[in-house]
């Protein structure tokens, strides 16, 4: 049953990348659902079905399109679920800025990991204007992180018993 | 035996990090692989058919106001046709006179853009035509305002385009009035660079600049775009220019696709 629902909203998050994202678009920029889906999955379900999922979404969403670097998505999400990995049931045991700042690092090293591989050559031209792309980048996602917060917590996906 | 197996039950989620990081490596390392281009290929395929709903809707949607543009355009054009039709007129009668030999017409395929991926920075898009259209590997793929491409993994019935702003895409590139010559690669935000062009050539802020035709992809004289930067430091054997794109990669709908194959020039 849990696996059946897992693959459903995979389904349903590799369906709104690939069809729905571009209608976001600001200058080339784009929010990647998917490093949000595979650090809430790895979360929820542990590292190992973390890293899996993350390799086969990221493996179908090069097959959707890229142009060079076929595989560098499946990379960088499995460097991503195996990070978030150590946030797995452990909300209570970590202080929160030190559980929040885990994840925001993750997503933050995904997107230097695509940037550096996508824009070498701003890479090393001007330092300046690639940090700027993979901080837009990052800080794109994030809005659509934090927002996500508001329906679905991070603190409720890792197990937490929430006292009223 | 047992302890091997246990070990790797023990820490069975680092070895499922490792065994995906060298599977991600191993199709990074072989992006060139004509299997992975098939596998690509056949995929490519069902994501253009998965998209081609979307992507009818979107085109709906804009129709109405790409029709009204497109009227005002057909007007304007009309005007400038009377001209032009004199002017062709007169030139094909000197070029009779010079006994000039007549250039070969390009043949373009209309497309329209069904997907741009689902990676967070665009570096390709796809066509909705490929095999059954007669596109082939390694075409040019440009819109009015220049070149945007070329294809680079063609299904039956749909192409994928490594876009102008891909990290590998090169382009050899024309500046005129100069005629000088260097190659093109994208940096960021529709800017290019020229890269490996004269030091003594003669570039200015405002030069036009098209295709240099040292391709077998590229007829030469196609749009890229506009010198907007020139960086020449005294240290550097050769100067750099840098070029606004014409054309607008997040914004296109469709393209052309140029077919026939080309000789390069020596």
């Amino acid at each position: 049953m849990q696996k059946n629902k897992l693959v459903f909203i995979t389904l349903i998050v590799l369906f709104f990348q690939i069809l729905f994202v571009e209608s976001l678009t600001i200058n080339t920029i784009r929010p990647d659902f998917l490093v949000l889906f595979i650090i809430y999955t790895t979360i929820i379900n542990g590292r190992l079905v973390g890293i899996i999922m993350a390799f086969i979404v990221g493996l179908i969403s090069d097959f959707s399109g890229v142009g060079s670097y076929f595989g560098l998505s499946p990379l960088s999400l499995s460097i991503t679920a195996y990070l978030s990995g150590f946030l797995y049931l452990k909300y209570e045991r970590l202080l929160p800025y030190v559980f929040h700042s885990i994840w925001v690092i993750t997503i933050l090293l995904h997107f230097y990991i695509i940037s550096y591989f996508r824009f070498q050559t701003v890479y090393l031209s001007d330092k300046t204007e690639f940090i700027l792309i993979w901080l837009m980048s990052f800080g794109y996602t994030l809005i659509f992180f934090i927002i996500m917060q508001y329906f679905f917590p991070l603190r409720e996906a890792s197990h937490v018993k929430i006292s009223k | 035996m047992r302890s091997l197996y246990l070990v790797l039950l023990k820490y069975k989620d680092h070895f499922v990090f490792f065994l995906a990081v060298i599977l991600s490596l191993s199709f990074l390392l072989r992006n060139d692989s004509p299997n992975i281009y098939l596998i690509r290929g056949k995929f490519s395929d069902f994501f253009s058919f998965i998209n081609y709903p979307i992507s009818w809707v979107k085109n709906m949607s804009q129709l109405q106001h790409e029709t009204q543009l497109l009227r005002e355009k057909n007007i304007q054009l009309s005007l400038q046709l009377e001209s032009f039709l004199v002017d062709h007129e007169e030139n094909k009668r000197l070029k009779e006179l010079l006994n000039y030999r007549r250039e070969s017409s390009l043949e373009l395929l209309p497309a329209k853009i069904i997907n741009m991926g689902s990676s967070s920075n665009i570096s390709s898009f796809t066509l909705d035509v490929g095999l059954n259209n007669g596109v082939r590997v390694n075409q040019a793929v440009l819109v009015p305002q220049g070149i945007v491409g070329k294809t680079l993994i063609v299904g039956n019935t749909s192409t994928i385009v490594q876009s102008i702003n891909d990290v590998n895409f090169r382009l050899s590139v024309r500046i005129y009035p100069s005629g000088a010559t260097g190659i093109l690669r994208y940096l960021v935000n529709d800017i290019c660079e020229i890269r490996e062009l004269q030091k003594n050539a003669n570039v200015n802020v405002g030069d036009k600049v098209l295709s240099s035709g040292f391709s077998t992809i590229y007829p030469e004289n196609l749009p890229v775009g506009e010198v907007t930067q020139i960086l020449d430091e005294r240290g550097s054997f050769q100067k750099v220019a840098r070029i606004k794109m014409g054309a607008n990669i997040s914004s296109i709908l469709s393209a052309f696709v140029i077919l026939g194959e080309l000789d390069a020039k020596k």
